[in-house]
């Protein structure tokens, strides 16, 4: 029953009410402003505005944005502060040993946090809130032959069990006990084991959901009706509108402004 | 309820025709199923038997066509399932003629909300969205699942995971509904209540193919039984014959059989049921057993020689989250030498406590103690030494590329370093295990039975280990195997080592448990001996429990005026006991 980070977050928001190619357009449009900005201030508004989204019309709980920061600023951060002193520059700010960090650096650090974090942040509001299954109907809607949107759609949807398996891997491993002395070699071979386990039982479960839903006559016919079609919702053009908005109006004040 | 497609299309014939059949997996020399004859009547309701591995899934998986369309392999013969030849239609195309749930429905599920699985199938059939709809409305109400529909699929609990499987595979009308263990790891109460909707479905004229262990509420509802062992069809006709003609052969194959069943054949060959039928229900056997008259046994009471305390938890309280508590104050003491039984419905904190006492999870309230020390100062490592658990899935603890090696690994866990003493105690611990021969195999590669013995002997070969925790000592063995693991298990008590088993199988917590602890909600609702808790009606409906066939009998023949005494809690004490019938 481990908490998961990259799962459907059940509660009905406005957000989860929009449809789901909007929220996937949505996330394009913000990642390309964020492209375009060339400020840290702008940036910094669009993932301001990104987290309070989240908070106020996703009504994500603060404990799973907390759970996901880790893989939303962590990874992001990490970039940052390998831009701060890989980027040579003339303005030095200080050093520590051999590095150096620039004034330069800092504003290329900033830049590759911001944009990273905002394309994490983004694309992981659009899991929490959507039911990919409604993701999958909208690609087809779009064209895309339903068996290859069905392909990304069971990889999500398996996540979590995948995630379970691993923790009960992990829990039985641990009571078996340390044979090696050395702590590394025990951890490399427990970590070894981890992979073949899941890898295993998850081909073989895989082998047994293929089975299922063949058995349930997937794949019988080259299209397949859909009780819930896909349907454009209205939020979801005020939604893009919005962003659209505030991305054209950071772009002029920040080049106006500086 | 949806009507099975085309009624009239119903032609006096078999719906299901194997003849000559002969299959052999893909890449495997020895056949997995050989020269199966069979005919299965439209509307009737066929029981499929046999021990493990004997065929019964491939044989289940032939019917719809995944073998041999899908998993390949070689196929002679001819499998004729509503007409349509199974070797050359595809398997989707067979989806409307037989529903097939799976041992395991929550690999089956394709979607996230309850009724977009039920949806799934008739999508994939094209059926107009109107028709799907309603159809999915209707299945889910037959179900009893219609107000979960909203739901996620991964918040359901067990019994609701079989129901919405069945669901899904009824919104597809099938003429032949297939069920492959459909309640392997369920609690007493909700197996009753999956029993129930597979006997209304048999009612309305489905025709029905199940395998099971869990026989009892069947045997006199089925049309047909086939018994399979090593992949041929060892017999086949109404259950009564079968059983009269072949029930020893079944006992010697290790096919769970129902207690009256059993305990009927059992007499038969001691040669104290003359001129009678072997009972299949729990009222027949009453009837033919009304004259019987025991022995006089002074004392058949289990000696326990209880120890000082091992585990004392108190006022215990857990959650998984902040908000919801898996355990609310539970308090219990386990004394060396004893075995303990934990029970409860699906869901009822049961894997919890097995998690806390290994020291995988901790109290967010209250003290636990293991062997004298809290266990707060206790780490999985340190414990690792004192106590040893048998997951369910024993694949999970396996670290090592070989038996051998596996065993091996324990011991050096355990600070056995010596090679020789290593060798010495892994090759005694093979033999004891009979696995001699498998010494040099990978451990996944080991059949379901050997694979759960491994499980233990990893956890005891070192001798060091004084409390074994077992979590569902039958999932997915059958009788002997079952059997031959709990020989295991009580001659490990005999040396000490003090046992506690999680479990749903009542017949396991009646024959071998010196006391139950029952839990209902994340409390302890019932602390006591097997015979306590089975007097006890309401203990038992709060925890979704049932008594025994056996318990059954016994009150059945008390209510008649026949004697019994106490403790013939098992099938073999009650047929040693009897002097006459």
């Amino acid at each position: 029953m481990s908490e998961n980070t990259l799962q459907y977050i059940d509660n009905n928001s406005i957000f989860h009410r929009v449809d789901a190619l909007s929220k996937l357009g949505w996330v394009l449009i913000v990642v390309i402003f964020t492209f375009q900005f060339q400020s840290a201030e702008a940036r910094g508004i669009m993932l301001a505005s990104l987290l309070m989204c989240a908070l106020l019309f996703a009504r994500i709980p603060i404990t799973a944005i907390l759970r996901a920061s880790p893989l939303i600023f962590g990874v992001a951060f990490l970039l940052g502060i390998f831009h701060l002193f890989i980027t040579p520059g003339i303005n030095t700010l200080f050093s520590l040993g051999p590095l150096t960090a620039t004034q330069e650096g800092l504003t290329k650090g900033l830049e590759f946090f911001f944009r990273l974090a905002i394309m994490v942040m983004a694309s992981f509001m659009l899991i929490w809130t959507t039911d990919i299954r409604e993701l999958m109907v909208g690609l087809v809607h779009l064209g895309i032959p339903y068996r290859y949107a069905f392909a990304i759609f069971m990889a999500l949807r398996f996540l979590p069990i995948v995630q379970q398996e691993v923790d009960a891997v992990k829990a039985a491993h641990a009571i078996r006990g340390r044979a090696s002395s050395s702590p590394v070699r025990h951890r490399f071979r427990l970590w070894q084991r981890y992979l073949f386990t899941v890898i295993v039982n998850g081909l073989r479960k895989a082998e047994s959901t293929a089975l299922a839903i063949e058995s349930r006559g997937f794949g019988a016919f080259p299209d397949r009706t859909y009780v819930k079609d896909f349907r454009w919702t209205f939020l979801g053009i005020v939604l893009m509108f919005l962003f659209i908005i505030l991305g054209t109006w950071l772009i002029f004040w920040e080049r106006h402004l500086f | 309820m949806t009507q099975p497609a085309s009624p009239s299309s119903a032609s006096a014939g078999p719906i299901v025709r194997l003849s000559g059949l002969t299959y052999h997996h893909y890449g495997k020399t020895a056949p997995a199923l050989t020269d199966i004859n069979v005919e299965i009547k439209r509307g009737s309701f066929t029981l499929l038997v046999g021990p493990s591995g004997s065929g019964k899934s491939t044989l289940c998986m032939l019917l719809n066509g995944i073998i041999p369309q899908i998993l390949g392999g070689k196929l002679t013969g001819t499998v004729i399932v509503d007409g349509k030849d199974v070797s050359e239609s595809k398997v989707q195309n067979m989806a409307h003629s037989v529903g097939l749930l799976f041992q395991d429905p929550e690999w089956m599920f394709a979607t996230l909300q309850v009724e977009d699985e039920v949806a799934f199938g008739p999508e994939n059939l094209r059926l107009p969205p109107q028709e799907i709809a309603a159809q999915v409305t209707k299945s889910l109400e037959y179900v009893g699942m219609n107000h979960l529909r909203k739901n996620l699929v991964w918040a359901l609990s067990g019994g609701q995971i079989q129901k919405l499987g069945l669901a899904a595979v009824l919104a597809m009308s099938p003429e032949i509904i297939v069920l492959d263990e459909p309640t392997a790891n369920l609690d007493p109460a909700t197996t009753h209540s999956v029993h129930e909707l597979i006997l209304r479905l048999r009612e309305e004229g489905r025709t029905i193919i199940l395998v099971t262990k869990d026989l009892d509420e069947f045997m006199a509802q089925a049309d047909h039984m086939i018994l399979l062992s090593e992949g041929r069809v060892l017999a086949q006709g109404t259950p009564r014959d079968v059983i009269s003609e072949h029930g020893s052969i079944m006992l010697d194959l290790g096919v769970w059989l129902p207690d009256p069943t059993e305990i009927g054949l059992r007499l038969k060959q001691l040669g104290l049921l003359k001129n009678k039928a072997v009972p299949i229900t729990v009222a027949e056997a009453v009837i033919a057993l009304k004259d019987i008259r025991f022995k006089e046994i002074s004392s058949i009471k289990k000696e326990t020689i209880i120890g000082e305390i091992l585990v004392r938890a108190e006022n215990v309280q857990f959650g998984y989250t902040r908000k919801t508590k898996t355990l609310h104050g539970v308090s219990f003491d386990i004394n060396q030498g004893e075995i303990v039984a934990i029970v409860g419905q699906n869901g009822a904190g049961k894997s919890t406590l097995s998690k806390m006492l290994v020291g995988l999870l901790k109290p967010s309230h209250g003290s636990l103690s293991m062997f004298g020390r809290k266990a707060s100062q206790w780490n999985v490592q340190d414990l690792a030494n004192d106590v040893a658990l048998v997951f369910q899935n024993p694949e999970h603890q396996f670290l090592c590329d070989t038996v051998h090696e596996e065993l091996a690994y324990s011991l050096l866990a355990q600070g056995i370093v010596d090679p020789g003493e290593v060798e010495k105690r892994v090759n005694s611990m093979l033999e004891r295990l009979n696995i001699t021969d498998a010494a040099e195999t990978h451990p996944f590669s080991l059949s379901a039975g050997s694979k759960r013995r491994l499980g233990v002997a990893t956890m005891l070969v070192g001798g060091r280990a004084r409390l074994l925790i077992v979590d569902e000592p039958t999932y997915g063995q059958d009788r002997r195997l079952t059997e031959r693991l709990m020989e295991l298990i009580n001659n490990l008590r005999s040396e000490g080592i003090t046992v506690i088993m999680i479990t749903h199988d009542m017949r396991l917590v009646d024959a071998y448990v010196d006391r139950a602890l029952v839990m209902a909600n994340g409390e302890k609702i019932f602390d006591g001996t097997p015979s306590d808790l089975f007097q006890s009606p309401e203990i038992i409906e709060r925890a979704s429990l049932r008594t025994t066939a056996l318990r059954r009998i016994v009150d059945g023949l008390r209510a008649a005026g026949t004697p019994v005494p106490n403790g013939l809690n098992i099938v073999d004490s009650f047929v040693a006991a009897v002097a006459f019938v």
